[in-house]
């Protein structure tokens, strides 16, 4: 893992604002994990407070967006890094990108939620919404993880996971259709509750994709748009823009 | 000893043999040489030989090259034993510690100055949901991220563990203890806390449940008693017992309603937000319900040194005060007097309460605040007080940042002082958007 080793480089200094980005990033990365996880919980408990707060917060999200973005710019700018040090900056701006949409994601929840709260709460909880919620948290906590540790492995396992996310969100919308059609005065509640469910599945794709800016941090090479299964059996295989190697 | 004078005697032997065959073939200079030629060629091959043995590392096969050599090759072996022996000592000593820090029931993780992670006991890993010896090396920040910690771990203050829920165990407590040592090092010292916290909060249930419940059968006692009070029909010697009843029953709601305030202040976590609350006017307001009161100290005054306002809670600040205030006059006799002031210096603001009373004996006041505790037993029951007044003060304070001194001299009074820090303190003038 070359990439880890941030300690061959003559300037501590740079070292220093290498490894402050990183911090940075999962510390983001922290932030909207509570944010997701106090949408869900203001989502299934109609806990009007809670989503308050979400909606509130979301701004320290995108603010923190903004500094670790011009901190990004700023190494670029004065250090010149290269190889595997030019790949944690180039992940790490893309990860925020996609951190701050899941960010928005969570606010979208919180507002259906604020929205949900006014109505009856069904007895179940909203079932199938929580678990997938649970799972799509997973995804996330499971790619800032493999950020931190620059694990490869794991990293991969969470496009596997996006699959089953895609499958649940299908089988909600379903539902959702079902319970319209069955009831039409549902048909307000059931609307929200599938913009949830699509915000979740959002939530989904951006972990995955910070997954794949940590197999892209770690080995140079670029797995987006690929079969898991080929990238798995041909670690090295042919790449678009990868062979970044030292 | 013995070695020396041998290589002596070896040295000797050659050199004479060497003479024997000189003198014999008439070129003494040149055997001579030759002997010692030879003698040396043996030491340096010997000298090889020790060298390439000491080089392999392996001493379990001694070279046997006699003489000194056999010395140096023991004494060799000999640091050597001592060596491993001391080795093995260190290593047992080291896993004795690694196992006991294993099988204790706390989660410990060692983290050095640039809080990566530098050793770490199974149960941390299970609570944290860490790799284990993998993530050695790890920024704990960059595996426990949620904001909270991070506040606490950036921060300076540990002198109370931080209490969360982790993602990994959404339905479990943990109490995070970061303990300092040496230069930068932490120790993080992670409990299972959800037992503790759960009790709690069911604790908290209870009281507010159970004071809510009782507070309509009691209007409805309360309601009846005053009924009765007015009726003219009810003779008279039920007057003295109805008004006692009536009389207890307002106690009963006093202390239901200060239950009620004391778990609504529990209820709510962390401090207040800050809203600048003008304490000068609500001063004003409480010293003119007291000197409204019929039975109150001769002298009631309020001294105003700062005009400053304070960032808070105004319900809860006007509870606290009022809560003082209330216990000064109770307690001070009618040719007493009580006095308020509220001023401010660079410490932050202060508002005290000084009365000419009992006074309080020194070893009751640290146990003032606790619930329901008299100083003695008749004394607050008589005055009709619910045990609960400072209680509430002190929970307000906290929830302001600040904290309540108590003085007192026995016979002389007794002065409650309320300290808020400056980040609470509003400075007169700074800040227009008061709420008044």
């Amino acid at each position: 893992m070359e990439a880890t080793d941030l300690s061959q480089h003559i300037s501590s200094r740079f070292n220093e604002d290498l490894e402050a980005v990183r911090a940075n990033l999962l510390a983001m990365g922290g932030l909207v994990e509570e944010q997701l996880r106090k949408g869900l919980a203001a989502l299934t408990d109609a806990d009007s407070t809670l989503a308050g707060e979400v909606v509130r917060d979301d701004a320290k999200v995108n603010a923190m967006e903004v500094a670790i973005d011009r901190e990004c710019l700023r190494i670029l700018a004065t250090r010149s890094p290269a190889a595997g040090d030019l790949r944690l900056v180039i992940a790490v701006i893309k990860a925020i990108t996609d951190l701050e949409r899941i960010g928005d994601e969570a606010r979208k929840i919180a507002n259906i939620s604020l929205h949900l709260a006014t109505l009856e709460q069904p007895s179940d909880r909203y079932r199938e919404v929580r678990h997938l919620g649970r799972l799509v948290e997973h995804m996330l906590r499971s790619a800032l993880d493999a950020f931190a540790r620059m694990d490869v492995d794991a990293a991969l396992h969470i496009a596997q996971l996006d699959r089953q996310v895609d499958e649940e969100y299908e089988s909600i919308q379903r539902q959702c259709v079902t319970f319209m059609m069955e009831d039409p005065r549902q048909i307000r509640r059931m609307l929200d509750l599938s913009w949830a469910a699509r915000s979740l599945e959002r939530v989904g794709d951006h972990a995955t994709n910070i997954g794949e800016y940590v197999v892209y941090l770690v080995r140079g090479q670029d797995i987006r748009h690929r079969n898991i299964a080929e990238v798995e059996t041909h670690p090295g295989g042919s790449a678009k823009g990868g062979g970044t190697a030292r | 000893m013995k070695p020396r004078v041998r290589t002596v005697l070896a040295l000797a032997g050659v050199l004479a043999l060497g003479g024997v065959i000189g003198l014999i073939t008439g070129r003494v200079a040149l055997w001579l040489l030759a002997a010692l030629l030879a003698y040396t060629a043996l030491q340096l091959w010997k000298l090889h030989r020790l060298a390439e043995w000491l080089g392999k590392r392996n001493f379990s096969d001694p070279p046997s090259l006699g003489g000194v050599w056999d010395e140096i090759v023991t004494q060799v072996m000999r640091l050597n034993r001592r060596k491993r022996y001391h080795k093995q000592r260190f290593l047992a000593m080291l896993h004795e510690v690694r196992d006991s820090t294993e099988a204790l029931p706390d989660g410990v993780v060692l983290l050095n100055a640039r809080s990566e992670i530098v050793g770490l006991n199974r149960m941390a890993s299970e609570m944290l949901g860490l790799h284990g010896r993998k993530d050695i090396g790890i920024r704990i920040d960059n595996l426990l991220r949620q904001p909270e910690f991070l506040g606490y771990l950036a921060g300076s203050d540990f002198t109370s563990p931080k209490v969360l829920q982790t993602s990994t165990a959404p339905e479990t407590w943990l109490s995070l203890h970061v303990l300092p040592y040496g230069e930068g090092q932490r120790v993080l010292l992670i409990r299972n806390v959800t037992r503790e916290v759960r009790l709690d909060a069911m604790r908290k249930d209870f009281v507010a449940n159970a004071s809510h419940e009782l507070r309509s059968p009691l209007t409805v006692i309360t309601g009846y008693l005053e009924a009765l009070a007015g009726d003219e029909q009810v003779s008279e010697q039920y007057a003295a017992p109805i008004a006692e009843m009536r009389r207890q029953a307002d106690r009963m709601a006093a202390i239901i309603g200060d239950l009620l305030v004391l778990s609504r202040l529990e209820a709510k976590e962390g401090e207040v937000d800050g809203e600048a609350v003008d304490i000068v006017a609500m001063l004003a307001l409480l010293k003119k319900d007291a000197l409204a009161r019929s039975r109150r100290p001769a002298n009631v005054t309020l001294t105003i040194e700062s005009h400053s306002r304070l960032l808070g809670d105004e319900i809860e600040l006007h509870s606290a005060f009022s809560n003082l205030l209330d216990n000064a006059i109770k307690y001070t006799p009618a040719d007493g007097s009580v006095a308020m002031r509220w001023w401010a210096d660079e410490a932050g603001a202060h508002f005290s309460v000084s009365d000419t009373g009992p006074g309080i004996p020194a070893e009751a006041i640290p146990r003032l605040t606790e619930r329901f505790y008299r100083v003695d037993a008749g004394r607050s029951r008589a005055s009709g007080g619910s045990g609960l007044g400072l209680a509430i003060v002190k929970h307000v304070l906290q929830r302001h940042g600040g904290r309540l001194e108590i003085a007192s001299v026995e016979g002389r009074g007794s002065t409650f002082t309320c300290h808020f820090p400056q980040r609470r303190h509003a400075p007169p003038g700074a800040g227009s958007n008061t709420t008044h």
